[in-house]
């Protein structure tokens, strides 16, 4: 059951720290709302609206060339843990496996698609 | 010692051909201008492959990656075979004088990475790298039918093959997975040392899994029911990709189907037989009534491979040796007498894609007529062409499995189809027509309609040679 002290601490800890932040925030601070400073924080975004209406088309293709490169962090991970055992030949195959996603990355410089225009 | 070995990786020299001339093109797209070195890299890469494809098997068949592919003589003969329908339709993509819309570079590009698949797709013999190989093939295809993104028809059929094709890559996983909980492993070999011992309990799950399979394959080589995305992606994409479609996607299914129904599923022959004598049936109905109609030359010829897929499949459910040699002749002949006809339709580009642009080409251009007539001849079955040769192994092979009844439904849909053939030899020899003729065809496209009918003619009178060398897993 000891084990689990540090643990019932560390939550007691966190949730007293933040309940004081807000505390001390909603006493102390300053109160000139806006109704841009109510609304919740979305990334400059609107945070609910209808899927209507037009949309940069930009942010998709931000977003897709995102995942194509963030997967291949994916896949450097597990190589990481066990790149010992794999040897060379792991050390290799991850070389090509970032080669061909350098060779797409140029591709999309060459095409100007991270160019924010 | 983990992971691949140099020998691993000397077995994939055709398909690392492929992928480095590939890369090159990526990284050259839009460095130089890539029209027609795009197209001479592809066809000089495709002619690499297949060199490397005869060297390799001629010790036998060599197992690599942990017994996920093999290298034999059943690979290799589709692997040349893909080769070949790369190069024709590399150079027929040449040839064509409307391309303006397309990137050269990615275009190729598209090509090689999808024959890549098709190729690794022959030499799986694990149904993880076949899922992996043939959507490989298919995305790269997607990508190809909707690649004149200025064309609405391409967008919409890019889509609708899109929507059909994740569907069916879905069954097909879907499938794989059952097999896996049922045989507790994906390799072809365990598969079929598993599945001999099968408890009846688990029997009805046996059937999911290989209707699954089987369905998931079909959607490849486009047989009925599975057929739909085939008028409609053919008829939205350009007439090489069409062809390349047409071509390649039912080859790589039927050497995919073969190996799969004839390894892996070897101890379910009685149920394998039961849904590919279905499968075939109605491909060879449906695809002949519905070609009646077409008069889009694309959507005609669409109907007319679904037709054929019926035809290569006789060979398949025999589940003998000799059948699935009728079916690999027959894909491999069907490969070049449709490319053929695709390739006519490329030449005469200007005249448009209709039945109509075969009007009084007999009087125009003869020899072009002549051509023309040919891989005609060749689709319906007429002797001496290599569509006779091929339609007489596979019915022969039903024949000899027993299916009479099946036979005859072959010949009579033969019958049905050949007015549909003969229709355009009507329109090209006993009409006549204004419309403007091209004075010459481009060199590339000649080059490839030329090859296409030497095999078509050549096939014809020396079978035997192809025969022989279609050798089954």
């Amino acid at each position: 059951m000891s084990d689990y002290v540090g643990i019932v601490t560390i939550f007691v800890l966190a949730a007293g720290i933040t309940g004081l932040m807000v505390l001390l925030g909603s006493t102390l601070g300053k109160k000139n709302s806006t109704a841009v400073k109510l609304a919740p924080f979305e990334c400059g975004k609107e945070p609910f609206a209808l899927p209507i209406g037009n949309l940069a088309i930009k942010f998709y293709l931000t977003a897709i060339l995102f995942i194509l490169f963030d997967v291949e962090v994916v896949f450097l991970y597990p190589w990481a843990v066990i790149y010992r055992r794999l040897g060379v030949v792991g050390l290799v195959e991850m070389g090509v496996f970032l080669g061909v996603l350098v060779v797409g990355y140029i591709y999309v410089r060459d095409n100007g698609a991270l160019e924010w225009r | 010692m983990i992971g691949p070995t140099v020998a691993d990786m000397a077995l994939l020299m055709p398909e690392l051909i492929l992928v480095g001339v590939a890369l090159i093109l990526i990284l050259a797209a839009r460095r130089i201008r890539t029209g027609q070195v795009a197209s001479t890299s592809t066809i000089f890469a495709a002619g690499a492959a297949a060199l490397a494809a005869a060297g390799a098997a001629s010790s036998g068949p060599t197992t690599g990656f942990g017994d996920m592919l093999v290298v034999d003589g059943y690979s290799q003969f589709f692997k040349l075979l893909i080769a070949a329908t790369l190069v024709l339709v590399a150079l027929l993509s040449a040839g064509r004088r409307d391309g303006q819309g397309v990137p050269r570079g990615e275009y190729f590009v598209l090509m090689l990475l999808a024959a890549t698949g098709m190729m690794l797709a022959a030499s799986a013999t694990d149904l993880i790298p076949l899922y992996l190989c043939l959507e490989l093939m298919t995305i790269c295809s997607y990508a190809l039918v909707g690649i004149r993104t200025e064309r609405p028809p391409s967008n919409e059929a890019a889509i609708k093959y899109f929507l059909l094709g994740s569907f069916a890559s879905a069954l097909l996983l879907f499938g794989i997975s059952l097999i896996y909980g049922l045989t507790g492993t994906t390799a072809y070999a365990g598969i079929a040392a598993a599945l001999t011992g099968t408890a009846s309990s688990d029997q009805p799950f046996v059937l999911v899994a290989v209707g699954l399979v089987a369905a998931g394959l079909a959607f490849k080589i486009a047989v009925v029911p599975f057929h739909t995305w085939a008028p409609d992606a053919y008829e939205g994409a350009s007439a090489p990709v069409a062809g390349f479609l047409a071509a390649g996607s039912k080859a790589v299914g039927l050497a995919a189907a073969g190996r799969v129904f004839f390894v892996a599923f070897g101890a379910e022959a009685p149920v394998i037989s039961i849904i590919l004598v279905a499968l075939a049936a109605l491909s060879m109905v449906v695809g002949s009534i519905m070609v009646l109609p077409q008069t889009d030359m694309k959507r005609l010829l669409a109907y007319s491979s679904i037709a054929h897929a019926g035809y290569a499949l006789l060979g398949l459910l025999a589940g003998t040796p000799e059948g699935v040699s009728a079916t690999m002749t027959y894909a491999f002949f069907y490969v070049f007498m449709t490319l053929g006809a695709f390739g006519m339709l490329i030449a005469l580009g200007a005249r448009g894609e209709t039945l109509d642009a075969f009007k009084g080409l007999a009087a125009q251009r003869p020899g072009a007529a002549a051509l023309m007539l040919l891989f005609l001849l060749s689709l319906t079955g007429i002797p001496p062409t290599a569509g006779f040769a091929a339609k007489f192994a596979v019915i022969a092979s039903a024949v000899a499995a027993g299916q009479i009844t099946l036979a005859v439904v072959a010949v009579v849909c033969s019958v049905i189809t050949a007015f549909v053939y003969m229709r355009v030899v009507v329109f090209m020899y006993m009409q006549e027509s204004d419309l403007p003729v091209p004075a010459h065809f481009p060199a590339a496209v000649s080059a490839a309609l030329a090859l296409a009918a030497l095999v078509t003619l050549v096939g014809g009178i020396f079978p035997g040679t192809v025969i022989a060398w279609a050798v089954s897993p």
